[in-house]
């Protein structure tokens, strides 16, 4: 399988990374709108460098294209992608609102190509554990959930493209979309979403999120999202349940922690260096399944359609943090 | 100073006994119950005298009460109390209905007696840290809330909707709702809620999240769900993550606790040892009569904290949010 990206932000350097632990796959070539950027990392792994998605399709025999653009590009992208006959790997979200992410899919649908998203949660250890508990029945219904996500202060990135709200949908788009696909994945449909945000109330990079998920199972979730700095990037969870409760906070959930030390005098303190220390780290599992799926002709773990359903409980939320009301979803979709 | 307790249907009747006992200066003279058993052990477990009657321990020469007697009967035994001239501190929520709470701020107002509501939440030393944060401008201004008052399902009158008002909504948002109020010198607006009864067999909701804007501009969601196992460490948790411009600060009481494994059951129990609340809540009471002064927590404070409560009911009624009392 040969393989090219576009787009080398932090995820698309991370992807190219990943391809170099999987077998049977080759990433060939890079394409990115930031000639400096692109060449450091096509030097890195001696392949070969784009200005654009366009003349890398054009100059190149892919199997693959990799999409780890801004979510606003992603649909114009996916479709020439698959126009030109490759199989799409998409970063999340899937697209700005469900319209996009309705023509991505059925773009390649008739192209006749596989669409994989990255809700690389769903390839988390701990996520994955969590699910196999609630689903083996051993701690009964599950009756409230708590998720958070964030902490780490507000990304930065080619052109801001994160504060730009049409384009990135904030934080309840961006972010806390890997914790509704993940319950979705685990809990079944939403039935209804209520949400609040600071967008709007506050200087727009220290965006927190609250958000009110009822599903279809009964259960109720308290979905947080936060870009402001809490003491690092962090992930946590509880299920509460009837027969328990199961929890998690990657803060203490670590098998190694470092602390790098300042010579300086104007402070002693250490500052925390987080590492995720596990076999396999989950960018690779995200990526290696999918290329297996293309090579025995399965659907991937989360498809098109798939990632359609955590974008419309996003739109849902964005909705009610915008009308003050909530939001009913309706149980065929997705 | 002479103190009586009237019904031990609330479990936290025991804690103000103990802290009755720490007071100097402070007699707990008797403790009425209409439930004889529960009174009599009551009574021999703080060394105090037992009365069958709620008029009885009225007739002695008590200057106030506590009364811990199921919410829907905090009115009556109020107007009892109030008509005999004793001064009141009166468990949480303040009533089922506003009706019954502004009824009890007008009789206890009329015969001139003191009120204090229970919200023993302000006396912990690190709420009273996030005031101090907030009031010197270092927190910035607010923007967001997440908070939780979880417990164990305790059974008894609370889970009786008549006597209760409901369940766990009734029961746990109102120490949160009064905590935010006074640290942020702010209403609550609007609340919208999801409930439900998902845990245990019992008539009321057991859990549930509140979403609900304040008169100042910030938002907050507060999960007051009796979701914690009966084999749970501790009681359960009060935790507040404060979201200011300037600085995150999260609240935690239970965390000061030691971890206590043991090879006896229970196996894992966490040992508070964080400053006992209830000592300065009671202190506070006695101080505003020996100095004849309004005690800091007054029937409006119970009345606007049981507003936000019953609004919440009203949303997941309806399925909207709802706008609530003055703000």
């Amino acid at each position: 399988m040969k393989v090219g990206i576009v787009g080398l932000g932090t995820m698309g350097t991370t992807h190219a990374a990943s391809y170099q632990r999987i077998a049977d796959c080759e990433l060939v070539a890079v394409a990115d709108i930031q000639l400096e950027r692109c060449k450091t990392v096509a030097e890195r792994y001696g392949v070969r460098s784009y200005a654009s998605l366009g003349e890398m399709l054009a100059s190149e025999t892919l199997d693959v294209v990799d999409v780890c653009l801004p979510t606003h590009l992603h649909r114009e992208h996916v479709e020439m992608a698959a126009a030109a006959g490759k199989h799409v790997f998409c970063e999340k979200p899937l697209a700005r609102n469900r319209q996009e992410g309705e023509a991505m899919v059925e773009a390649c649908r008739k192209a006749g190509v596989t669409l994989g998203i990255g809700h690389v949660v769903r390839f988390f250890p701990e996520y994955r554990r969590a699910k196999e508990i609630i689903e083996s029945g051993q701690l009964g219904k599950v009756g409230t959930v708590y998720t958070y996500r964030g902490g780490g202060g507000f990304p930065m990135a080619w052109q801001d493209w994160y504060a730009n709200y049409q384009w990135s949908g904030g934080l309840t788009l961006d972010m806390i979309i890997h914790d509704f696909d993940f319950l979705r994945w685990t809990l079944g449909e939403v039935k209804r979403v209520y949400a609040k945000s600071t967008f709007g109330r506050a200087y727009n990079r220290l965006e927190h999120v609250l958000v009110s998920l009822r599903f279809e199972s009964g259960a109720i979730a308290n979905v947080e999202g936060s870009w402001l700095d809490i003491g690092g990037f962090g992930t946590k969870f509880e299920f509460a349940c009837e027969k328990g409760l199961l929890t998690y906070n990657s803060k203490d959930a670590t098998s190694f922690r470092s602390y790098q030390q300042r010579t300086g005098l104007e402070s002693v303190q250490g500052v925390a260096v987080p590492e995720s220390v596990v076999d396999k780290d989950p960018y690779t599992q995200e990526l290696e399944h999918f290329v297996g799926c293309l090579k025995r002709g399965e659907e991937p773990l989360i498809s098109g359609d798939g990632a359609l359903g955590a974008v419309d409980i996003a739109m849902a939320a964005l909705e009610s943090i915008k009308t003050g009301n909530p939001v009913t979803l309706s149980s065929e979709r997705g | 100073m002479k103190l009586g307790i009237m019904s031990f249907a609330h479990m936290h009747a025991y804690s103000y006994g103990d802290v009755i006992r720490q007071l100097s200066g402070v007699e707990l003279v008797g403790v009425a119950d209409l439930d004889q058993e529960r009174g009599k052990q009551a009574a021999d477990q703080l060394g105090t005298t037992y009365y069958s009657s709620y008029e009885e321990l009225l007739k002695t020469k008590i200057d106030g009460v506590i009364i811990t007697a199921a919410n829907r009967d905090h009115r009556e035994l109020t107007e009892m109390a109030a008509a005999a001239g004793k001064h009141i501190l009166c468990e949480k929520p303040i009533a089922t209905t506003l009706e019954d709470a502004r009824a009890m701020e007008k009789v206890t107002r009329e015969a001139g007696v003191k009120f204090q509501m229970a919200f023993p939440c302000r006396y912990i030393p690190a709420v009273h840290r996030l005031k101090a944060q907030y009031d010197s401008g270092s927190l910035g201004r607010l923007l967001a809330i997440r908070s939780t008052n979880h417990g164990r399902m305790p059974g008894g009158f609370f889970i009786d909707p008549e006597a209760a008002g409901g369940g766990a909504v009734i029961d746990h948002t109102v120490h949160l709702v009064d905590l935010v109020r006074w640290v942020f010198q702010t209403e609550f607006r609007e609340v919208y809620c999801e409930m439900d009864r998902s845990f245990h067999d019992i008539p009321t909701e057991d859990c549930g999240l509140l979403t609900l804007e304040l008169a100042n501009g910030a938002f907050m969601t507060l999960d007051p769900s009796w979701s914690r196992p009966d084999c749970f460490y501790t009681w359960g948790d009060l935790y507040m993550q404060v979201v200011g411009t300037e600085m995150v600060t999260e609240v935690d009481m239970m965390r000061q606790s030691l971890e206590r494994i043991s090879f006896d059951r229970p196996n894992y129990q966490w040992e508070f040892w964080g400053a006992n609340s209830d000592y300065y809540l009671v202190k506070e009471f006695v101080e505003s009569f020996r100095e004849d002064r309004e005690p800091s927590i007054t029937a409006q404070d119970g009345i606007r904290a049981l507003e936000v409560a019953l609004g919440a009911y009203e949303s997941a009624r309806t399925g909207r949010p709802v706008k609530i009392g003055l703000a």
